[in-house]
């Protein structure tokens, strides 16, 4: 089966979450992709989702500081179509591998640089870990918890909104090229990755009333989809949807069996007095039942509504993923050359035409050096020598 | 030229999930035509959400369920490149715009349809909102955290809708590349479900076992005693002390030397495993000063650390000097609300920028433009209006945005 970026080669020189995440959804898509690492490795090897973000593509290494290294590296650039970085700004160019260098060696080539800030902004030399730009972008002050603060985000928002921009931004060259037969430099940020999430909370308008800022303020309890959060039986929890797109059979509160049962679908239309006053009925009704003879019968009557669980959960840690997960073929198996038999997420992007695939496990560091700077007519030593292997 | 300029993206979708892929994909430079019940897209009351996930549109109103809506739907799907939406199952195919309707009438269309769950499956015919699929991916099991004791935590900013936009706007440059290099369209789609599961994407079984990856600690500040949120005498600092050099620095800084070689702390592992003793001495050193002092004497010390900042709902981000310099921050007139402001530039392209065509469009508010585009004469169009089958604001406008 083709895939949609067949001939697509792309050289990825990035390191953390947002940059190997980015590429590995074109990587599935079928673009051919080459890691290119430092002697020993990218340093994030370590991490907990390592083995998945860096999955779907082969591995060299290059000391990229040593003459002949860059040299090597720009040789591959010669014929790929894209490159993503994610250094500071400025590094690439000082190690001769920045946009302008490789535009003029391959004016085709799409060079995609994702940093913690956008160059030029005043925050763009500073360390640009996830967490900072959680604090600095804004983001750990509107999530309301548990105290009053800024909030820790346990999932990396700004690396998580960066991987959907890195393969957005390239994209959208390889299809510009199309016509201006010419690549360019595209940029983005784990800075703009958190603007990403702003997106549905950060609209200013200065002359509107306080109903526009009504329904999603941020607020202390929390809102109304943190008031759908039941407790049931045996100190779990439910999260039940206010719609679900079908007509419901009986209503959630009469499955619940209270005494005078109102109409959930219109309860994100209540005051937040008429809330007060139905939620202690419903939080002592939803104690009662177990978990998933609840679930079993919301759906039945056509409500919408899952167990909060780990992640691991969903994938099968105690006993059957998610089914519908499963439906959707994105619990994958994957013998990982460290980790051994995995569990993993699929491919989260259906293309029937060209269907999306895992093109293997993340690879061994430098696992393809001789293949890939073979072709390039290097011999065994000249490898070694830039590639840190002896 | 523009990013994607010459693209044309026809948008069937409603509420946030469906409708903020064809924004993205707008705010790069193609043409996208919302098509929107004349009833209104059902989001409208809620204002933010939906005006972050429809600037830029131009929006025609009609009621595909009419023989002539339906008509004037396909003429515009024969001049598209792109159809999206995020219809429940059945649904787009009972109007007469599913995929095989469409590539009736352009072959060569990159078809996609944004699900809750997914196309088939035992959950396949719900739909479902943002909350249900923050569930599925554990975010509010680790957000509470719930293994502290806590209640489950949602995070208010949408996330799953964004993520299932996101993927399908990959997904439709992905198959709109393939098709302008191999001239074949395909049909393709996403889910919230899915869409959900890429933020766990670095939970994993190994045998079945799940692998312990980072946790939340119950005060909800972090990660580790050296990756968390400490309060200050006046605001709360962040720290990333990563590297053995950062560990160094932060005792300087702290005027702690002595913890540098206490073998509690030595090694990132000592560290780790005795994070509580180290956050009881980093606590009350950091309440004695403010988070200003603190980032500065950080700074001197080389250790990675950001104020935690409120910006005021996202006001002061939206006005700061160097994001509106760097194209960060959009500003236009609503024709209702006037003067209006939302992100701008999320990535910048050094030979084909993006263009932010303007705010979100009022109910039908090109619905006249459009129609003489498709070669309808005034007398039509007014028919049409007075039948209920399209619609364009007039004095009877009775949406608040």
């Amino acid at each position: 089966m083709p895939g949609a970026l067949d001939g697509v080669r792309v050289l990825d020189l990035s390191w953390g979450i947002a940059g190997p995440l980015g590429v590995l959804l074109l990587a599935e898509q079928g673009a051919d992709v080459i890691k290119v690492e430092p002697p020993g490795g990218d340093p994030f090897r370590d991490y907990s989702g390592y083995a998945v973000w860096n999955r779907s593509r082969r591995s060299v290494t290059v000391d990229l500081k040593q003459p002949a290294g860059a040299d090597a590296f720009r040789r591959l650039a010669t014929d790929a179509d894209v490159v993503v970085e994610t250094f500071r700004p400025g590094v690439t160019d000082r190690l001769g591998i920045g946009f302008d260098a490789l535009h003029e060696l391959n004016p085709r080539l799409v060079y995609c640089s994702c940093p913690g800030y956008p160059e030029g902004h005043r925050f763009a030399q500073r360390p640009g870990y996830d967490a900072l730009v959680q604090a600095s972008s804004g983001q750990q002050w509107e999530q309301p918890g548990w105290r009053p603060g800024p909030i820790f985000l346990h999932m990396p928002m700004p690396s998580m909104g960066a991987m959907f921009l890195v393969p957005t931004g390239i994209l959208s060259a390889l299809i510009a090229r199309e016509t201006t037969g010419r690549g360019q430099h595209v940029r983005t940020s784990l800075f703009q990755g958190a603007l990403l999430y702003t997106t549905q909370i950060w609209t200013w308008v200065p002359g509107a009333d306080s109903a526009f800022y009504g329904t999603m303020a941020k607020s202390y309890p929390p809102g109304v989809h943190q008031e759908m959060i039941f407790e049931v039986a045996g100190s779990e929890y439910v999260h039940a949807s206010i719609m679900s797109g079908l007509a419901p059979v009986k209503t959630q509160d009469a499955i619940l069996g209270l005494p005078d049962p109102s109409d959930p679908e219109k309860y994100m239309m209540l005051s937040p007095e008429e809330r007060a006053e139905l939620t202690p009925k419903r939080r002592a009704a939803y104690k009662l039942r177990k978990r998933d003879e609840l679930i079993a019968e919301f759906r039945e009557n056509n409500h919408a509504i899952e167990a909060i669980e780990s992640m691991e959960y969903a994938l099968g840690a105690k006993g059957e993923p998610h089914p519908q997960l499963v439906a959707n073929q994105m619990i994958a198996t994957v013998d990982d050359p460290v980790l051994g038999h995995t569990t993993q997420v699929g491919v989260p992007i259906h293309l029937a035409g060209t269907p999306g695939a895992i093109r293997g496990p993340r690879p061994e560091p430098g696992e393809h050096n001789d293949e890939i700077f073979g072709e390039l007519g290097y011999t065994p030593d000249e490898i070694a020598a830039f590639s840190g292997v002896n | 030229m523009h990013a994607l300029e010459g693209v044309r993206l026809i948008d069937f979708g409603q509420y946030l999930a469906g409708p903020f892929g064809p924004m993205v994909i707008g705010d790069l430079g193609a043409d996208v035509i919302k098509v929107e019940p004349v009833t209104g897209d059902g989001m409208r009351f809620a204002n933010q959400p939906f005006f972050g996930c429809q600037r830029g549109k131009r929006d025609i109103a009609i009621d595909l369920k009419s023989e002539r809506g339906h008509e004037i739907a396909l003429q515009l799907v024969e001049h598209a490149d792109i159809v999206h939406h995020n219809m429940t199952a059945g649904v787009a195919v009972r109007l007469g715009i599913g995929y095989e309707d469409c590539k009736r009438v352009n072959e060569d269309i990159v078809y996609c349809n944004t699900w809750a769950y997914g196309l088939e499956g035992p959950l396949a015919r719900f739909g479902g909102l943002d909350p249900l699929y923050q569930a599925t991916a554990g975010l509010e099991y680790e957000q509470g955290p719930v293994r502290e004791g806590n209640v489950p935590n949602y995070l208010r900013f949408g996330m799953t809708d964004t993520a299932n936009a996101m993927l399908s706007v990959v997904g439709c440059l992905a198959a709109l590349y393939h098709q302008r290099v191999t001239g074949v369209g395909q049909e393709l789609w996403t889910s919230l479900l899915d869409g959900g599961s890429m933020f766990a994407s670095d939970a994993l079984l190994v045998d079945g076992e799940a692998v312990p990856r980072p946790r939340l600690d119950k005060a909800q500040t972090g990660m580790d005693a050296l990756y968390r949120l400490y309060e200050t005498q006046e605001g709360w600092i962040q720290i990333a002390a990563i590297e053995d050099a950062h560990w160094a620095g932060l005792c300087g800084a702290l005027s702690l030397p002595e913890l540098v070689d206490d073998p509690r702390f030595a090694t990132r592992a000592a560290r780790a495993e005795h994070r509580q003793q180290l956050e009881a001495l980093l606590i009350p050193r950091f309440a004695t000063r403010t988070a200003i002092q603190w980032t500065r004497a950080l700074d001197t010390a080389g250790v990675p650390n950001e104020i935690a900042f409120d910006s005021r709902a996202g006001e002061l981000q939206h006005f700061d000097a160097d994001n509106e310099r760097l194209g960060l921050v959009a500003e236009y007139d609503h024709p209702l609300l006037g003067r209006m402001r939302q992100y701008g530039a999320l990535i910048d392209f050094s030979e084909t920028p993006g263009l932010i065509h303007g705010p979100p469009p009022l109910v039908g508010e090109h619905t006249v433009e459009i129609l003489e585009w498709l070669g309808y004469a005034q007398a039509e169009m007014d028919e049409l209006k007075s039948q209920g089958v399209v619609y364009w604001p007039d004095d009877d406008y009775r949406w608040n945005v």
